[in-house]
């Protein structure tokens, strides 16, 4: 075989040979290199090390009510009706949930770019400021013309009406 | 796809049947809550996230489908919290543990039934320094060992857990191997 290390070519063989995790004809193969290549027999030396030192790691003992505290919590946080309903629906709601977001994104864009008309109090006040009396007049001589026109169908209907 | 017991049981949970969930609780306790404990370092951390995952395994028994092994997806579950945990900065408090003497850290037991004090205080060193040495490792590194280790998962597997490729989990055992290879050499 190759040398894993100067090949870079099947380096994990060499892991789980110093792991003693490697069955077979391959574990014959890396045996046999390994005893012929300093380099490679120096990687497995140090890599049991490291695995050795990893196995004195025991971890604590469970606590004997975790189990209990779990189940309490089950009961305790019971599944809200948004799961509920949305629940079953997940799988199909999955890609539905970036388009909606894109959409959103879409809209928030053009609003944002959307060209608004800038209200500047100081315009307002000089257009009301500009009305001369004239004008004024002149509207109010409109309305009145309005509102005879608006009279004269009312009167001529009443005259045409039979006795 | 040929589908792994756990995930017959897994589908049994889902079809209500609560033993079948006991089961897998029963099963699966106690290597979640050692892989928690040794990516956080704090054993009543390490059972509160526990917790939360057979929780979410639970909670979310009726969407389960079994479109990868169970220990992937159970794995994949505690990853993803201990993960958010230590990058919420959460750790700190942990750290001040690491930080702590020697002979504050709880006892355990070691293969030598009647040790001597000496003894006793050489496998609490070295301990310390194995400690030391896997949360010293950058988080992902720290997991794909931790499975590699003491779960004895595939390289796939991890990959899976891992949501990257199997080149990617290599590269990272090698490179977290190979700091832990610099830091503990002197335990040979």
């Amino acid at each position: 075989m190759n040398c894993p290390i100067k090949t870079e070519e099947n380096k994990e063989w060499l892991l789980d040979y110093a792991a003693g995790r490697l069955d077979g004809e391959r574990a014959v193969a890396v045996k046999r290199h390994v005893e012929a290549c300093h380099e490679c027999a120096r990687f497995v030396d140090a890599q049991q090390v490291v695995w050795n030192a990893l196995s004195q790691w025991e971890p604590q003992a469970v606590s004997d009510d975790f189990d209990r505290r779990l189940y309490r919590a089950i009961e305790a946080r019971p599944v809200s009706w948004v799961d509920r309903v949305l629940g079953p629906l997940q799988p199909l709601l999955r890609p539905v949930v970036p388009l909606a977001a894109a959409c959103l994104l879409i809209v928030a864009g053009v609003m944002l770019h959307t060209p608004q008309v800038a209200v500047n109090p100081g315009d307002s006040q000089a257009r009301v400021e500009k009305i001369e009396p004239e004008q004024v007049e002149r509207t109010l001589d409109d309305i009145e013309m309005l509102r005879e026109l608006a009279l004269q169908p009312a009167q001529e209907e009443k005259a045409s009406k039979p006795l | 796809m040929a589908l792994d017991c756990d995930a017959e049981l897994m589908l049994r949970v889902k079809d209500g049947d609560g033993a079948s969930f006991a089961l897998l609780l029963e099963k699966y306790r106690a290597s979640v809550i050692h892989f928690l404990y040794r990516m956080v370092q704090d054993q009543p951390v390490s059972e509160e996230l526990a917790q939360e995952v057979f929780l979410r395994v639970y909670r979310s028994r009726e969407t389960y489908e079994p479109t990868a092994k169970f220990t992937t997806w159970l794995f994949r579950i505690a990853t993803h919290l201990a993960l958010n945990w230590l990058r919420d900065g959460k750790s700190e408090r942990g750290q001040e543990r690491l930080d702590e003497t020697v002979e504050d850290a709880p006892s355990r037991e070691v293969a030598d039934r009647t040790p001597s004090v000496e003894h006793q205080m050489v496998q609490q060193v070295k301990l310390e320094e194995v400690r030391r040495a896997v949360a010293a490792l950058p988080a992902k590194q720290r997991a794909a060992v931790l499975m590699h280790k003491y779960e004895e998962m595939e390289y796939s597997q991890i990959a899976k857990v891992l949501s990257c490729s199997e080149s990617a989990v290599k590269s990272l055992l090698f490179r977290a191997y190979e700091t832990l290879r610099v830091r503990l050499a002197h335990m040979a």
